[in-house]
């Protein structure tokens, strides 16, 4: 079979992903040793700022993933057709369409591809916009506990958390969203590259996907 | 050291000197430059003090009792001195129909003049029979004082967020001043109990700028309630070097470590505590080796406790408090488990039709 060449993940998109791959790693695994640090503690003398270190790389990572979001968030809007909203969400009839096509072949009810799209399957896409709102939340909740005494973001911290202890605790649930979707979102990639032929792996390297000659 | 114990003045009378003193006192608590002192002095000593009606409603009295039992005694001296008591059950004189007109007539002859301090939270439920003084409920209590009052202060985590009234399930409909009065200016003197100077700040404050000190979003002034407890303790250092106290009682705890990982709830509580310290004694629950219970936030029962850990558990209905990352680890879990079981149909579909394929081949 022959396979033409299509160019869908415009640079920007594909920055942002690796850019939240890595912010979502580093911020894992300094925030579960911000929770409970877990180096020796009884260490006198060395010199050594082990919690004041972590937290900056905390800090860093959560700027990181700040731009991340954001860009994404511009995408949603200003993006090619394959990133836009509106491919996203169940809101139009090819978008259902995709939506029975995805839950057929998640579900190996029958052998049923949609080889029209080229983006994200409508159920990847919906889920990816509940990500970004919780992104949202965690981003807020993150400001508010490391900018206290900042006005805006006690306004809104007070709004939508109450109290500090109440955001910690949001904020803390909200990671274990990541890890889950981390985990499922390899498995579904792996598993829709031995399914289908359109290289969903090497895409969100090169931007470029794979269909065969003759469908439009 | 018998002698200088029987020696101690015990003398009721504030003086002048302990009088600037602990006028002093409130002015660095506040924060304002030593140049203020004599007005606030003079604010202090000013015939024309507002008179103060003090409303108990859900409440211990642990607040007034923080007040009037500090060690340092000036401060309590001058709390009942500069502020003219016309009701307050605890320190009054007159009792049963007569404190009640005293109230009556502070309310008729000082109306939109006088300081209302509430203490305890107010509860609403049933009509709010959980509370009667005198016949009558704290919510009408408060709904006839309360437009009258030149400003509320309220003090205490009662009368600020409802404190351990308003724990879940909150059965009597608990609630702070600020969730019921909403024409008068009130301001929140959090803590459970909170620190007299802070209440004494805030008095002074209004008597001598005549108007209520700035506060942050939850109504806290500001000049007390500014800061994380953190940001200003003096374990800070022992965080930031990863020193921490294990368990209560070990090696780090005995070192006078950081408490975070025994539940100290400083990083998420904002109070003067550290720097203002309590019962003049430069004493405060960190210093003495038990962690910050969070008393001046909002809610503080349902989201500080378990005390002794960092985070509140996820409450399930049916199963009760799981612990945040158990919960998490158990989500994980099933999460991995479906993808299991995905992939092994995926495998086994796969296997049965390449068997299938086998034999239409032969």
């Amino acid at each position: 079979m022959i396979y033409e060449k299509y160019y869908v993940w415009s640079i920007l998109l594909r920055l942002y992903h690796w850019c939240l791959v890595i912010s979502v790693v580093a911020l894992v695994v300094t925030g579960f040793y911000i929770h409970s640090p877990w180096t020796l503690t009884t260490l006198e003398g060395t010199g050594l700022y082990p919690v004041l270190a972590m937290r900056n790389i905390h800090g860093l990572a959560a700027y990181l993933f700040t731009a991340a979001i954001l860009t994404r968030i511009f995408l949603l809007l200003f993006g090619n057709r394959h990133e836009r909203i509106t491919d996203m969400l169940p809101v139009t009839s090819r978008n259902l369409r995709n939506m029975s096509t995805t839950f057929c072949s998640y579900g190996y009810l029958r052998d049923c591809h949609d080889d029209e799209r080229l983006g994200h399957n409508v159920m990847a896409g919906m889920i990816y916009i509940l990500t970004m709102i919780v992104a949202l939340f965690q981003v807020a909740s993150g400001f508010y506990l490391r900018l206290p005494e900042n006005t805006f973001w006690q306004k809104w911290g007070i709004i939508l958390f109450s109290s500090q202890q109440h955001a910690r605790y949001i904020h803390h649930l909200l990671m274990w969203y990541f890890i889950i979707f981390a985990l499922v979102h390899i498995y579904l990639v792996i598993w829709n590259d031995l399914t289908n032929e359109d290289g969903i792996t090497s895409s969100i390297f090169t931007g470029n996907k794979f269909r065969p000659r003759g469908i439009k | 050291m018998s002698d200088t114990t029987q020696s101690i003045d015990l003398n009721v009378e504030l003086n002048r000197r302990g009088f600037v003193k602990a006028c002093t006192m409130v002015a660095a608590a506040l924060g304002i430059s030593e140049a203020m002192i004599p007005k606030l002095l003079e604010a202090a000593t000013s015939a024309e003090r507002p008179p103060v009606l003090w409303l108990h409603f859900q409440e211990c009295t642990g607040c007034t009792e923080t007040l009037l039992r500090g060690s340092h005694p000036d401060i309590s001296r001058l709390i009942l001195e500069i502020i003219s008591l016309d009701y307050h059950e605890t320190v009054m004189a007159a009792a049963g129909h007569q404190a009640e007109k005293s109230l009556q007539d502070t309310l008729d002859k000082y109306a939109g003049k006088f300081l209302c301090v509430v203490e305890g939270s107010i509860p609403t439920k049933d009509n709010g029979i959980y509370c009667k003084i005198a016949g009558r409920t704290a919510v009408d209590i408060l709904a006839e004082v309360a437009p009258k009052a030149a400003a509320i202060i309220a003090i205490g985590n009662c009368a600020t967020f409802g404190n351990v009234q308003a724990a879940a399930p909150n059965p009597t409909g608990a609630k702070g001043v600020r969730d019921l009065v909403f024409d008068t200016p009130v301001i929140n003197v959090s803590g459970c109990p909170p620190n007299p100077i802070s209440f004494l700040g805030t008095v002074l404050h209004y008597l001598t700028f005549n108007r209520l000190p700035v506060t942050d979003q939850l109504g806290r002034p500001l000049f007390a309630y500014g800061r994380r407890i953190h940001d200003h303790c003096e374990r800070r250092a022992h965080f930031d070097e990863g020193r921490f106290a294990e368990e209560f009682g070990d090696f780090g705890h005995r070192n006078g470590y950081c408490l975070y990982k025994v539940g100290c709830k400083g990083p998420e509580t904002f109070a003067n505590c550290p720097s203002v310290r309590w019962n003049d004694v430069e004493a405060w629950p960190v210093s003495v080796g038990h962690g910050c219970i969070g008393c001046t936030e909002p809610k503080f029962w349902d989201t500080m406790t378990p005390f002794y850990e960092r985070l509140p558990n996820v409450k399930i209905p049916g199963i009760g408090g799981v612990n945040v990352d158990k919960a998490g680890k158990t989500i994980l879990g099933i999460a991995a488990a479906a993808v299991g079981i995905h992939a092994a149909v995926g495998i086994g579909k796969k296997l049965s039709r390449s068997t299938k394929d086998d034999k239409k081949d032969i």
